[in-house]
């Protein structure tokens, strides 16, 4: 019990919102996990960072609107989703600009949407639950809502799991094959706005790349098998999401003394605390061969 | 109340953030470009940083002086934008402004020097009340001494600038501070008969006045400041706050009026469901008050509270 209690500062099972934050932090990691790997092999990491962004825009405009910010992240993350596949470029370079100039345009929107929460509606805190999530304020009424979207974006990179990772990892080849290519892409662009949306809602549109990029990078390290780092890295997600949860309920007890150190902090510092760890792990089992990572993938889709 | 404008630009408080900036720019930029508005002719013109300044100025400089609000109700003036520059502008020519301190209207300091002038004199009310500025609450016009020393800095700078009315401002002065007695006593009334008694906050809006009237405010410090600053209070504050309620230890919940977030709303609702009545406050002056009328009622809203269990969602 002694381990428990050091582990586990008084009240954290009993707590409320800390049950509402493990069960929105699981989800959304899972999720996130899941889905990032394919962002990863495909060396789209830019434009998921850009779709969890601008997302904000939609998040803010909810808040405006009284809604959950959920609904408003999900709006834009698909409208965003739909746009990438509608222009279909498939040339690095023109889809980086395109994404940078999106991004940048939503950002502006989502500062002028913030300042209005800010001086219309008077919703306290607003740009910081947007940008960089409220976890242990997460509304419980979203948390259905988010089990169920999360289980349909889990299902769509699921059931598509062969044809997602061929065209990931080498569209061409896919395309020669007969895979309907662009509903494949279609099919995780969607499960990708599903992801980011849960991801934002719980550490914020900023920091959603931190969980759709960090577990899979991380998991990718670990082992070469994709199916393996699938499910591993929405393992990884979920353990960093939880990690992050005890630490800032822990804080209140850290200096300054009375107030906690915000979640979605420890989360991403977690996340990264786990992707240096399995370098060092690489490096122990002495690889010679390089494995599956994002490093090795870009050769394959450029 | 003569030539008093309320709500020119409406802001929230004290969310300083990306709001505070965006309008600085905004502001300053009107100020740079220099179109400046037309103030009536021999009026002393003024400004108040929140509309409960700007209508104490307006009791003492009367006939004599147009008065211009920067915060006032969020929600009665939603052109935010269009007016800000406008008040820039106004600041730009002020002669008296009366600004709270304590990072409470920041962006007042950053128009004014943007826009210097030697002849403008600025009352800032922490520094006028001798408060050190590391004060943790800036709502100081809940503090019941605070606006009769206002009320006589802005007397003696109006006095400064126009000393053919010094007696006018004087005895506008003393009629203000002696209309403030109503309050007081309903004050003490509420010392007398409920001292001591646990009341729960969202946020340190009235706090000065709970303490006035020797009620006790039960919910920890570092979750009012939490949510004074818009950040999310800790996990344990919460349920140590929730605890207040479902353990039937505080007798009324006052909550900011002006601040619609979900932990408000959640906590509202667990008032309802455990039989606490609620008492509405208000960060600036709403529509339809004074300063004094406005005090008053939310001292009375909390006797209704506490004697009679009735909640007041609204003055």
């Amino acid at each position: 019990m002694g381990a428990v209690s050091a582990i586990f500062a008084a009240g954290f099972f009993q707590n409320g919102s800390v049950h509402a934050a493990l069960l929105a932090g699981a989800v959304a990691a899972l999720v996130t996990g899941a889905v990032g790997t394919f962002t990863v092999l495909r060396g789209q990491s830019f434009a998921g960072h850009a779709t969890g962004e601008v997302a904000a825009t939609g998040g803010s405009a909810a808040m405006l609107g009284g809604l959950n910010p959920l609904w408003g992240y999900l709006g834009i993350a698909v409208i965003v989703a739909g746009a990438i596949e509608a222009l279909g470029v498939q040339r690095p370079r023109a889809r980086d600009l395109a994404t940078g100039l999106v991004l940048g345009a939503g950002l502006g929107i989502a500062g002028l949407l913030l300042y209005l929460d800010t001086t219309g509606t008077s919703t306290s805190g607003a740009a910081v639950t947007v940008l960089f999530g409220s976890l242990f304020a997460v509304t419980r009424s979203a948390l259905p809502g988010m089990v169920a979207l999360g289980g349909v974006s889990l299902a769509l990179v699921v059931l598509t799991y062969r044809l997602q990772l061929l065209t990931a990892l080498s569209p061409d080849l896919a395309a020669a094959r007969g895979v309907p290519v662009r509903l494949v892409s279609l099919a995780y662009l969607l499960s990708l706005a599903v992801a980011v949306s849960l991801a934002a809602e719980t550490v914020g549109a900023v920091l959603a790349t931190a969980l759709l990029i960090g577990p899979p990078a991380t998991a990718l390290r670990l082992t070469k098998r994709p199916g393996l780092a699938v499910l591993g890295s929405g393992l990884i997600g979920v353990a960093a999401a939880w990690a992050g949860t005890v630490l800032a309920y822990d804080s209140y007890y850290w200096p300054p003394a009375g107030r906690s150190w915000p979640p979605s902090f420890l989360i991403v510092a977690v996340v990264f605390g786990l992707y240096l760890g399995s370098g060092a792990v690489q490096r122990v089992r002495g690889r010679r061969r390089a494995p599956l990572a994002p490093g090795a993938v870009p050769a394959a889709t450029a | 109340m003569a030539g008093f404008k309320p709500g020119a630009w409406a802001r929230r408080p004290s969310r300083v953030g990306v709001g505070a900036a965006l309008l600085a720019a905004v502001a300053v930029a009107g100020v740079a470009a220099g179109c400046g508005a037309d103030p009536a002719p021999g009026l002393i013109q003024a400004v108040g940083a929140e509309n409960q300044y700007a209508n104490v100025i307006s009791q003492i400089g009367g006939r004599y002086v147009q008065v211009t609000a920067v915060v006032s109700n969020p929600n009665t003036d939603p052109h935010s934008f269009q007016a800000s520059a406008q008040v820039a502008r106004t600041l730009s020519s002020a002669e008296l402004v009366v600004q709270n301190g304590l990072g409470y209207d920041t962006f007042m300091g950053e128009i004014e020097a943007a826009s210097p002038n030697s002849s403008r004199r600025v009352i800032d009310v922490r520094r006028l009340l001798g408060l050190p500025d590391s004060t943790r609450n800036p709502h100081l016009w809940y503090e019941p001494s605070t606006m009769p020393r206002v009320a006589a800095a802005v007397a003696r700078d109006l006095a400064a600038i126009d000393p053919a009315h010094r007696a006018y401002f004087e005895a506008n002065a003393s009629a203000f501070t002696r209309s403030l007695a109503a309050w007081s006593a309903a004050v003490a009334g509420l010392r007398a008969d409920f001292d001591g008694v646990p009341v729960a906050t969202t946020e340190p809006v009235a706090d000065y006045l709970l303490q006035a009237a020797g009620l006790d405010n039960l919910t920890p410090w570092t979750f009012q400041a939490a949510v004074m600053n818009g950040v999310d209070p800790s996990a344990q504050d919460v349920s140590r706050v929730r605890a207040l309620f479902t353990g039937h230890r505080v007798r009324a919940f006052v909550y900011n009026r002006q601040v619609t977030d979900s932990l408000t709303q959640s906590l509202l609702q667990l008032a309802r469901q455990n039989g606490i009545p609620v008492v509405a406050v208000y960060e600036t002056m709403p529509a339809g008050h004074d300063y004094q009328t406005w005090m008053t009622a939310e001292v009375n809203a909390l006797r209704v509270a506490l004697a009679e269990g009735r909640s007041t969602t609204s003055l």
